[in-house]
C-alpha cells in the first residue's frame, strides 16, 4: 500500500495505492487518526486506485469516520471501482460513509 | 493444475507471505483481479482470525496454507493447531447499524462467505481444516490459451 498527500486548498487529499488489509491498515490507520485530530480537518480519501479491502481496514475507515464526526471534521470517500464497491456493499458500508464518485466532488463535499 | 505450499506462524506480520504467494499464482495463471481480490480477502480474513482468536497461550504455532490452482477453481486449505472453531457457525453482523453502533465484529467470517463460492470446515486430528474455494468461470486464460 502507498499513500500520497495532496492539499487542495483547505481540503487534504489522501490517495491510497494498492491494498488495505491486516498487514496495511495499521498504516492507514495512524495516518487518519493524525489528520483527522486536527479541528476543522476537511479530508477525502481518495480509493481510485484500491486493489480490495478487507475488515481490517473496514475496522479502520469505522474508526477514523467515527473520529471525524466527534471531532467536526468532514471525511468523504470518493473514486470507489466496482470491485472496492462490491466489497463496501457485502459489509454494508455504503449507507455508512460519505461517498463521493470523483475526487473533485469529494473535495466538494467537505467544503 | 499447480499447488504451492506455505507455513507461516501466527504472528500478523506472517500473513503478508501468503498475500505474496497468492499474487505470485495469479499473475502464473493470468487469474481475473477480480477473483484474485476476493481470494486475498477471504484469506486475510481467516488468518487474522486465526492469529487473533485460535490460541489460547502466547506460543508460536504454524498455520500451514496450501493454494491450489485449478482450470475451474481456485482453493485455498488452511490448517491450525488452534482451539476447535468452525467460522461457518458466526452470526452474521448486523450491518443495519448506525456509525456510532457498528462494529465490525463477524464481518471477517460475513466477507468470507459473501466472497468464496463455497466454504468447508473440519477437525481432524486435533486441527482446524478450513477450505475456501473460489469458482474461475470459464477456466483460467492460461488454461483458454493453452487448449487454442
Amino acid at each position: 500500500m502507498d499513500l500520497r498527500e495532496d492539499a487542495v486548498g483547505d481540503v487534504t487529499v489522501l490517495e491510497v495505492k494498492g491494498r488495505i488489509d491486516s498487514t496495511t491498515a495499521p498504516t492507514l490507520g495512524e495516518k487518519l487518526t493524525g489528520a483527522l485530530s486536527v479541528p476543522d480537518k476537511r479530508l477525502v480519501l481518495d480509493l481510485r486506485q484500491l486493489e480490495y479491502i478487507s475488515s481490517a481496514g473496514f475496522r479502520v475507515l469505522l474508526l477514523a469516520a467515527k473520529r471525524a464526526e466527534e471531532a467536526g471534521a468532514r471525511f468523504v470517500l470518493c473514486g470507489l471501482s466496482s470491485k472496492v464497491r462490491q466489497l463496501f456493499d457485502l459489509g454494508g458500508f455504503l449507507d455508512l460513509f460519505a461517498i463521493s464518485a470523483s475526487r473533485e466532488d469529494g473535495i466538494a463535499a467537505v467544503r | 493444475m499447480t499447488t504451492a505450499e506455505t507455513t507461516i506462524t501466527n504472528r500478523r506480520g506472517d500473513v503478508a507471505r501468503v498475500s505474496r504467494l497468492v499474487s505470485e499464482l495469479a499473475t502464473a495463471h493470468l487469474l481475473s483481479p477480480g477473483v484474485v481480490a476476493d481470494v486475498q480477502v477471504a484469506l486475510d480474513e481467516v488468518l487474522t482470525n486465526i492469529i487473533s482468536y485460535a490460541y489460547a497461550d502466547d506460543r508460536i504455532h504454524q498455520i500451514r496454507v496450501r493454494l491450489t490452482v485449478a482450470s475451474d477453481v481456485f482453493e485455498a486449505e488452511v490448517e491450525d493447531d488452534g482451539q476447535p472453531f468452525n467460522p461457518l457457525t458466526v452470526p452474521s453482523p448486523n450491518l443495519g447499524a448506525s456509525l456510532r453502533e457498528r462494529s465490525v465484529g463477524g464481518l471477517g467470517i460475513h466477507f468470507v462467505k459473501g466472497l468464496m463460492s463455497d466454504v468447508a470446515y473440519a477437525r481432524i486430528d486435533d486441527r482446524n481444516r478450513l477450505i475456501l474455494k473460489k469458482r474461475l468461470t470459464g477456466g483460467t486464460e492460461a488454461d483458454a490459451r493453452g487448449s487454442a
